[in-house]
């Protein structure tokens, strides 16, 4: 032990330079992870492929989350990936899944393609969101912060059934800012939420 | 004899052509853009969905209820226009009155529903 801290005492030109080195490479990391994080969540990176600008971002554009009375918009990432830090990053991976189907197998590179996988693209999230119980939506969406009595006698009513029957915001609100796919719905497919 | 035959089948052959071309132009009436705009302005999507179950019964449920029923268009223009009491789990409300005092916008909602 003493002979080590002899030979680092008489290296310390070294130790320092690899305590600095070392402290400004990992800054370096963290700074170009969460560049990383922030750029992948973009509109802009999220339809920079065709797949997407051409097909559900062309669909989104002018429905109530794009476009509205305040402004307010819900982009890509809002809805389709979490802010919790852990399932962020677990998101983010899972999403290299899709540049492995943009480049390597081309699933959904035509317009005909996109058609044929919709339904089951579609049940992805759904299913995702069964489990977490729309935790995108409610990013925004506070259940405890809404003001019942503004909301219609019908919104209040189906509301009250939800909570009741254990139903999460997907189970009702689908195909709302995209095109609904032809087939059973998140009721259907997934029953009640977890 | 032969002749006539001929002359018979010529008409059946053209009836029928008749018939096809008047469904498929009937087909091609719905634009579907439109009627999927005012159902969506009219608050429609919130109960019904093309094919997934809902609070409403799915377009495709209402399509094929009213499959082949003369009084079909006219039927679903009057539920969307007068906005009659339905029932959702037991409990009685008024059915939403479609957004639009344009016939033609109305009918052409109701057809799309009817091809779904």
């Amino acid at each position: 032990m003493r002979g080590l801290l002899r030979t680092l005492r008489s290296r310390w030109k070294l130790v320092l330079a690899l305590t600095v080195g070392g402290f400004l490479a990992s800054a370096a990391l963290i700074v170009a992870g969460a560049a990383g994080l922030a750029y992948t969540s973009t509109e802009a990176f999220c339809t920079g492929c065709h797949e997407m600008r051409d097909t559900v971002y062309a669909e989104y554009k002018g429905t109530i989350h794009d476009q509205n009375r305040t402004g307010v918009r819900a982009i890509c990432t809002d809805c389709h990936v979490p802010r919790e830090p852990v399932a962020l990053i677990k998101r983010k991976f899972e999403a290299s899944g899709e540049l492995y189907h943009h480049f390597i197998t081309g699933s959904i590179n035509t317009p005909e393609k996109f058609e044929a996988k919709r339904y089951e693209l579609a049940t992805h999230v759904w299913k995702r969101m069964k489990e977490t119980d729309s935790v995108e939506c409610r990013n925004c969406h506070k259940s405890d912060k809404m003001n019942v009595e503004l909301q219609s006698a019908k919104a209040q009513a189906r509301h009250a059934k939800a909570k009741t029957e254990n139903l999460t915001c997907i189970d009702c609100h689908f195909g709302i800012a995209h095109k609904e796919p032809d087939g059973p719905g998140p009721q259907e497919l997934f029953g009640k939420a977890k | 004899m032969n002749t006539i035959r001929a002359s018979h089948l010529l008409k059946v052959v053209l009836a029928m052509s008749c018939v096809g071309a008047m469904l498929s132009v009937q087909a091609q009436e719905v634009d579907v853009a439109a009627a999927e705009a005012l159902a969506k302005k009219s608050n429609c999507t919130k109960c019904h969905s093309v094919s997934a179950k809902k609070d409403g019964p799915a377009y495709k449920v209402t399509a094929e209820k009213f499959k082949g029923k003369a009084d079909a268009e006219a039927t679903l223009i009057k539920h969307l226009k007068t906005g009659p009491k339905i029932k959702i789990d037991g409990v009685e409300e008024e059915h939403q009155i479609v957004k639009s005092k344009d016939d033609a916008e109305i009918k052409n909602l109701v057809r799309y529903i009817l091809s779904r």
